[in-house]
Order: C-alpha cells, then sequence, then structure tokens
C-alpha cells in the first residue's frame, strides 16, 4: 500500500500552522491592549486639570490605564481607576473664536453679530476623579463632534466608572433630535 | 400752632434716626467677621433644579481657585480631603443650586440682549459640627462675552469678594 504524496505535504503544512499559530498569539494579545489606546487630537481643556492652564488644545489619550493630556511638553495623566464619573454632552461654539472672535464684536455694520451665525457643533466630556489624597477634581474637555461617546467608551473600558451607561446617554442624547424631526 | 409744628418737627426727626440706626444696625450684622485658617469646600448641590455636569463641575474648580487666589486662608481642602477633619480651625462651604437658566452664547452674540445664562447659588458657611456661621445668596451671570460656563466663573468671583469682606 501506496502512502499518497499529498499526505506528508499536509502534514507538514499542518505542524508548520500550529506554530506560526503559537508564535501569532502573544501578537494578538499585544495588539488587543493597543487597540484600546485612543487619541483624540485637537481637545481643548476647559478646566480642572492641575497644571495645566484653562483653555489648553491638545491632544487627549486614553491608554495604559490613563487618561493623559498632552500639551507640547506638558503632560498630565489621570489614572482611570481614579475617574468616577463620566458623563458626555453637546453644545456648539463660534466657528471663528478666541481674540479675533471678540474683535469681530466690533466690526461696522453689525458684521461680527452676522459672523456668530457661523457655529460648530462640538462635544463636552467632562470627567469626575479623586486624587491621591482623596479631594474631588473634575475636569471639561471640548473635543470634535462625535468623538465624545468614544472617548467615555474608551476611558470605561480602562477602568473608570459611571452612574450613566454610554448607550443609555446616547439614546437620551438621540431622543430630543427624534422630537424635533 | 407754633408747638404743635415742633412736635412734629420733632417726631419727623425721630423717624429718620430711627431708620438710619436700624439701617446702620443691619450692616453690622451684614458684615460679620469669620476667623478661619483653612476652608473647605464641598461639590455644589442641586436638588431643586436639573444641573448639568459640567456647570457642576465648573461651579466647584472654578470657586477653588477663586478662594485660593484670596489668599485668605492657609488651607483650601477639596470635597472628600481626609485632611480637612483634622484641621481645628475649619469653615465648610455648601453651595446649593436652586435656579438655573441656560442661555445661548449664539443669542447673545447675535441680539445682545437675549440668552444670559444665570446661575442662582445659596451658599452657607459653616463650621466643623454644621452650625451656620454665614449665609448668603448669591448669582452668576453671563450676558455677553464669554460661553454658557462663564456664568460659574462670575459666581465664584463673587463668592471670593464676599470671602474677602466677611473673613479675617
Amino acid at each position: 500500500m501506496k502512502i499518497p504524496w499529498v499526505f506528508p505535504i499536509q502534514l507538514a503544512a499542518t505542524a508548520l500552522l500550529i506554530g506560526v499559530g503559537s508564535l501569532a498569539a502573544p501578537c494578538l494579545a499585544q495588539d488587543a491592549s493597543t487597540a484600546n489606546a485612543i487619541s483624540f487630537a485637537d481637545t481643548k481643556e476647559v478646566l480642572g486639570l492641575d497644571g495645566l492652564k484653562q483653555n489648553v488644545t491638545g491632544t487627549l489619550v486614553a491608554e495604559n490605564g490613563s487618561l493623559v493630556f498632552t500639551k507640547g511638553k506638558k503632560k498630565v495623566a489621570v489614572p482611570t481607576a481614579s475617574i468616577t464619573e463620566v458623563m458626555t454632552g453637546e453644545d456648539t461654539e463660534r466657528a471663528i473664536g478666541g481674540t479675533v472672535g471678540i474683535l469681530t464684536m466690533f466690526a461696522p455694520y453689525g458684521g461680527g453679530r452676522f459672523l456668530s451665525l457661523f457655529r460648530t457643533k462640538i462635544d463636552t466630556l467632562a470627567i469626575e476623579y479623586v486624587d491621591i489624597s482623596g479631594g474631588l477634581h473634575g475636569a471639561i474637555f471640548i473635543l470634535k463632534k462625535g468623538n465624545a461617546a468614544a472617548a467615555k467608551k474608551a476611558l470605561l473600558s480602562q477602568g473608570a466608572r459611571t452612574n450613566v451607561p454610554a448607550e443609555v446617554e446616547a439614546e437620551s442624547q438621540a431622543r430630543p433630535k427624534e422630537k424635533q424631526q | 400752632m407754633k408747638c404743635a409744628h415742633y412736635r412734629s418737627s420733632l417726631l419727623l426727626l425721630a423717624v429718620v434716626f430711627f431708620f438710619v440706626g436700624s439701617v446702620t444696625s443691619a450692616q453690622d450684622n451684614k458684615n460679620p467677621t469669620i476667623h478661619a485658617s483653612s476652608i473647605q469646600i464641598l461639590m455644589a448641590q442641586s436638588d431643586e433644579v436639573k444641573l448639568p455636569i459640567e456647570f457642576q463641575l465648573a461651579l466647584y474648580e472654578n470657586l477653588i481657585e477663586q478662594i485660593q487666589k484670596t489668599n485668605k486662608f492657609q488651607y483650601v481642602y477639596r470635597d472628600g480631603d481626609p485632611g480637612a477633619s483634622s484641621n481645628t480651625d475649619l469653615v465648610i462651604l455648601h453651595s446649593n443650586v436652586y435656579g438655573f437658566k441656560k442661555g445661548s452664547e449664539g443669542k447673545r452674540q447675535v441680539t445682545t440682549f437675549a440668552g444670559a445664562t444665570q446661575i442662582k447659588v445659596h451658599c452657607v458657611f459653616t463650621d466643623k459640627t454644621g452650625k451656620s456661621e454665614f449665609a448668603q445668596d448669591v448669582t452668576g451671570n453671563v450676558r455677553f462675552v464669554g460661553g454658557n460656563l462663564r456664568a460659574t466663573f462670575d459666581f465664584a468671583k463673587k463668592v471670593a469678594q464676599i470671602i474677602v469682606t466677611n473673613f479675617q
């Protein structure tokens, strides 16, 4: 009885796949851990982070069990385990903001008022956290439209707590829009 | 006839003195001097009105920042800080929001008279036992320039001013 020539090739291929599979397992685990790191560029820290001024624009990152806000060389990290509440909201702000926005108010013939009509939709992210000594802190961030829910999910997946789950909050924010229609 | 005129003028004078006296005594009551080396600021409560969390947090954070700027206290403790319980010369600030009207920044900038944001807070300063030392209603507004959260900054500035005038 002859052994078909295909059989040894199948055997070798199976052995090779098992070997590659065992090597691939740690890689997948690494991907899963780094996949949780989500960054949100152009995020404005309205207030609440120690060591940073108010209304600073930087990058918000949720990684390795921490919420990290980076502005240039300054970096503030808040452990997600110390975050006791995460809430999102929606708002609008002037398309032309800052000092230029204020100066446009003095434009003749109501030009500044006209420019105020141009507004961009934004998301707000509010967190409540506890410092090492047990003191309560609050921080507010402004993100681009549609990013707050993702930021909340990322923080919750890394150990932050909330009384209002992300899905429930998304539903409650969607309801008024449905009524308007 | 002349005597009656004299009496009525005397009566008028007495009434004037009475009112002046009552006003000055009321002012005296309004400006008690409280002494405390440290203060603990509790998170603002809103039992009567639904206050968005960003306003609640902004009230709290702005209060801490503005009170620290007054330099009236050696220590400014946050809510939940266990260090406050060991401090003997402590005053605690309780804030209860009883009125809130969220305006619109867009309306304010376009019309200049509509869309104001207003936040009304009852502030009570107590000692460690909970005995009220001083209480006052404070209103924070934003009427023209700035976002809605600026009302909390206005409120915090007013509370800081109250502390400057009433605390040693």
